[in-house]
């Protein structure tokens, strides 16, 4: 897409578009049709992915870096399939999420998804009952599930030291 | 026989097992084997994306490796498994310096990624490999054309298109097409390709309930008797969604996986097929086949 880029008037914007992926941030012309398209945005009244794009904008970083609102986008891209301007709210969202990240601010719900993924090498190792594996037998499928975490324990302390 | 590895991801196995048995058995009626990926790791999802770009290319990145060791492509049944493994081959194949990163990491276990292996989703192996004729072939009890259902494909299967490649993520018809060569008819709803809200279930149970609901209105709008998906997450959320507000249980839309329509309609057993284990009796589906044919 050939759409004229606006240069960012915030520094917070600035420092957004200089990161892959936050580049679109320039694109934006806060039309609204993402706000209009989203799931989110139609069950929970305080997101809206436009406004979260034009607080960064306007440069107020810390609020949206010390928010939960970032963390609500569920990445479904439907936004992005719609967005006349070719910018993507969610390349745009995960670059604040690295940096929220950075900043010590991550929600519990990942922090801990996250956690579980790393030390057990998959996510659902305590919801995995004997009932569970019945129903497996049952179905002729292997019990066993052999997941492995030691690579994922070395991941942990490569890229997540002090982080969670 | 083509084979595949298949990589069911951590949510199937223990939450959704039917899946992964339906998908054994119909790909087996087709002709395609799956073997297991054995020791491997889960894809890190939208939590390690979300936190470590690298590392979740890693963890991806070493099934591929896996994958490529035994010199087989691998087949996906997760729309979240579908993105990240896309993602990361999309990522190591273009990113050179990433590519670099992720292999030292991979040597201490002898594993190496070349982008070698493919992934494909199953709905990818039925198109691709098999083919609407084949499926229809197949089947050994078409269902009647009265029965009207709907279908769901996950946003992670079709969006981004660029790294998805399976069909147009605002107008999905692949899964649409199967369906009916099965005999059933297929119903459009509004907002077909919205999102089952499943992925916001850690940060707001409440409004992710709220959107899988809305999901389920827009099927019963149009007269819907059935659901079917494509991703165990989805169709995970899609039933569960029906438990929470006040559906009295015989309003309540049966939802199905793919391969288990496909599997009824092709006459393999229900046990085989676990469809005791679905959260909504899926009676009305399977009482909804034709005459079997002699
Ligand atoms: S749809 Fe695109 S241009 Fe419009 S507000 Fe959203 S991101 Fe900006
Ligand atoms: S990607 Fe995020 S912002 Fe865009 S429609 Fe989906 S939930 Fe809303």
């Amino acid at each position: 897409m050939s759409k004229e880029l606006h240069s960012p008037t915030s520094s917070f914007a600035m420092e957004i578009a200089s990161i892959p992926g936050g580049e679109d941030i320039r694109k934006c012309i806060q039309c609204g049709i993402c706000s209009a398209t989203c799931s989110v945005a139609s069950v929970v009244d305080k997101y809206r992915p436009r406004k979260l794009i034009q607080k960064i904008l306007i440069g107020e970083r810390n609020e949206v870096l010390k928010d939960d609102l970032p963390w609500l986008c569920m990445m479904c891209r439907t936004c992005e399939d719609r967005c006349q301007e070719g910018a993507s709210p969610v390349d745009i969202f995960h670059v604040v999420r690295q940096l929220a990240v950075k900043e010590g601010y991550i929600p519990d719900a990942f922090k801990q998804a996250t956690k579980t993924v790393l030390l057990d090498g998959w996510m659902l190792e305590d919801a995995y009952s004997d009932f569970i594996e019945e129903d497996r037998e049952n179905l002729n499928l292997d019990t066993n599930l052999e997941w492995n975490e030691e690579f994922t324990r070395r991941l942990m302390s490569k890229y997540f030291k002090g982080v969670i | 026989m083509k084979e595949y590895f298949y990589y069911p991801g951590c949510t199937s196995p223990v939450r959704l097992p039917q899946y992964e048995a339906s998908t054994i058995a119909v790909l087996d009626k087709l002709g395609i084997k799956l073997s297991y990926l054995h020791n491997a790791n889960c894809c890190g999802a939208q939590y390690v994306e979300s936190l470590s770009p690298n590392a979740f290319v890693a963890m991806s990145g070493r099934i591929l490796a896996l994958a490529e060791k035994f010199e087989k492509d691998i087949c996906v049944t997760c729309g979240a498994c579908n993105h990240s493994l896309k993602h990361a081959k999309h990522e190591l194949d273009n990113n050179k310096e990433l590519r670099i990163e992720i292999n030292s990491l991979l040597k201490e276990e002898d594993l190496e990624y070349t982008g070698a292996a493919k992934v494909v989703h199953l709905i990818q192996i039925l198109r691709d490999d098999v083919g609407i004729e084949k499926i229809k072939d197949a089947v050994v009890r078409p269902f009647d054309p009265s029965l009207v259902l709907a279908t769901h494909y996950g946003c992670h299967l079709t969006r981004p298109w660029e790294l998805a490649q399976i069909d147009d993520p605002e107008n999905p018809m692949i899964m649409d097409h199967m369906i009916e060569a099965l005999g059933a008819t297929v119903v459009q709803y509004p907002e077909k390709t919205r999102c089952c809200g499943g992925p916001l279930l850690a940060m707001d149970p409440e409004a992710s309930n709220r959107i899988g609901l809305e999901k389920i209105e827009n099927v019963r709008s149009v007269g819907g008797q059935g659901i079917v998906t494509a991703c165990g997450f989805c169709d995970i959320q899609l039933a569960q969604v029906q438990f929470g507000g006040d559906l009295k249980s015989e309003d309540r839309i049966p939802v199905l996986q793919l391969p288990q329509l496909m599997g009824i309609a092709f006459g393999i057993d229900e046990e085989t097929l676990g469809l005791d284990l679905n959260k909504i009796s899926p009676e009305p589906i399977i009482n909804a086949l034709q005459e079997v044919k002699c």
